[in-house]
């Protein structure tokens, strides 16, 4: 359902992307992993338009993504997008935040979307939180009313954008859940992120990337139990054993 | 002593006819410069290169010329044009206009505050700009733009002063005509400073107020 052929991209004269190719089928779980500056927010980005690309080419469903042409508005719709700063609109509050894309972009009743939301409030485990606005909000909970927001326009597959990097330590377990949740009901993912542990259980597949390039992709558990590539390997101690001394 | 309490008297009526004046000129002047003025904002942060720049112009065009300059334009050089405009009319067309490219500048400032992630955030929803615009940009722009449109306000308020040039009849103007055919210059000009000041100040105290209360709620944030 996502297709992404010989994907590139700069910015000035630093190329960021440098022909990256990755499909997505329906239900799996996909990981980008990779040092910062490596391409992975910004592949996430080509995904649904949010950033442009110089050449290949990305397909959701089959239909091109081009922030130029009509149905990149329709496209990005069917893509739930979760970003690392939760983005939720500061002067709604939880449920506005909610209903606000079911209402006026695909244009739902008042009544349905808000039937819809209670739902998903409920499954994110934020029930009573209704009407509080994002600022009365922990970053956990503003996170999982960004998750309940993509999840509102029922979208074909969700995008995490480093979901759990702004937040504290003691409140990533419960984003993490969620998204466990998800992925066991069989949504397409693809999740950019620094937690290993959740890229080794949850995803089907996972994407080393280095420099603009995928390095090594694979299975999770053989990319990140016992991974080819002397980068990937290096990456991973790095992470994994942040303590311990860097070797040269 | 006496004397000048009889003049109060006699010069008040048609000093407040004049506050009325300036109390219409400024409220219809500054609801044409907002509208103007958002809607030059607007094109100022359009993403077509060719708006940006007629909107950048316009505002560049009218902050580079005196306010008085305009008003006459409009109340002696457009008649030449069979363009025929009431004093009072050119009035509240050339303070909005005047003013509107100040308004653009203020309502950009406050578009372009507003974080990059709500924009992305209303995007990656499926949101068109003019939606996104209405329902997550400009509500918060607003927010950030309220203390300097107040000022804005205050200013246009004094400012109103300059349409007694093309002989609208508001504060200055009644208050020049009695002074001129009395003499009475003190009198007269110390009641139209102290009407200018019972107009602006309490709004000056309002707008001190609403400014106190974003910054709590900022702070609270």
């Amino acid at each position: 359902m996502i297709e992404v052929a010989n994907l590139q991209k700069s910015f000035g004269k630093h190329a960021v992307l440098k022909g990256v190719s990755l499909s997505v089928e329906p239900g799996e779980v996909v990981c980008l992993i990779g040092p910062s500056g490596s391409g992975k927010s910004t592949i996430l980005r080509c995904l649904n338009g949010l950033e442009s690309y110089d050449g290949g080419e990305v397909r959701i469903s089959g239909r091109l993504v081009d922030q130029a042409s009509r149905d990149i508005h329709d496209i990005r719709a069917s893509l739930g997008m979760v970003f690392q700063r939760f983005n939720l609109f500061s002067h709604r509050t939880v449920m506005q935040n909610i209903i606000e894309g079911p209402v006026y972009v695909k244009r739902e009743t008042v009544d349905q979307a808000r039937a819809r939301a209670a739902e998903l409030l409920d499954k994110v485990g934020l029930k009573g939180k209704e009407d509080a606005y994002p600022a009365e909000l922990s970053g956990g909970q503003q996170q999982r009313v960004a998750i309940a927001r993509a999840l509102a326009m029922q979208p074909d597959a969700m995008l995490f954008d480093e979901p759990t990097s702004a937040l504290d330590p003691e409140l990533v377990g419960d984003v993490l859940h969620v998204m466990r949740d998800l992925a066991e009901e069989g949504m397409t993912m693809v999740v950019v992120t620094h937690e290993m542990g959740f890229a080794r259980e949850v995803s089907d597949r996972v994407c080393f990337l280095y420099d603009g390039r995928i390095l090594e992709e694979g299975p999770s558990k053989q990319v990140l139990g016992h991974p080819e590539n002397p980068r990937t390997q290096d990456f991973l101690r790095r992470v994994l054993h942040p303590d311990a001394q860097e070797d040269a | 002593m006496n004397e000048a309490m009889l003049h109060v008297r006699e010069f008040l009526p048609l000093l407040l006819e004049g506050a009325l004046i300036t109390v219409q000129v400024t409220i219809l002047s500054f609801l044409l410069s907002s509208a103007i003025g958002l809607f030059v904002a607007l094109l100022r942060v359009s993403h077509i290169a060719a708006l940006r720049a007629v909107a950048k112009t316009y505002i560049n065009v009218i902050r580079g010329l005196p306010i008085i300059v305009q008003l006459f334009y409009i109340y002696f050089v457009l008649p030449d044009f069979n363009i025929e405009l009431s004093a009072f009319q050119s009035g509240v067309i050339g303070l909005g206009i005047a003013y509107s490219a100040y308004q653009a500048e203020n309502f950009r400032a406050g578009i372009e505050a507003v974080d990059s992630g709500q924009r992305e955030a209303a995007q990656a929803i499926g949101m068109r700009m003019p939606l996104m615009m209405r329902r997550v940009i400009l509500p918060q722009a607003f927010k950030i733009a309220l203390p300097p449109y107040g000022n804005i306000l205050v200013m246009m308020l004094k400012d109103s002063s300059l349409v007694s040039t093309i002989t609208v009849a508001e504060l200055t103007r009644q208050g020049q005509l009695i002074a001129t055919s009395t003499f009475q210059n003190t009198t007269v000009y110390t009641m139209v400073a102290i009407m200018y000041l019972v107009l602006s100040l309490p709004l000056v105290w309002v707008l001190n107020r609403i400014e106190a209360h974003l910054k709590t709620r900022k702070a609270h944030d």
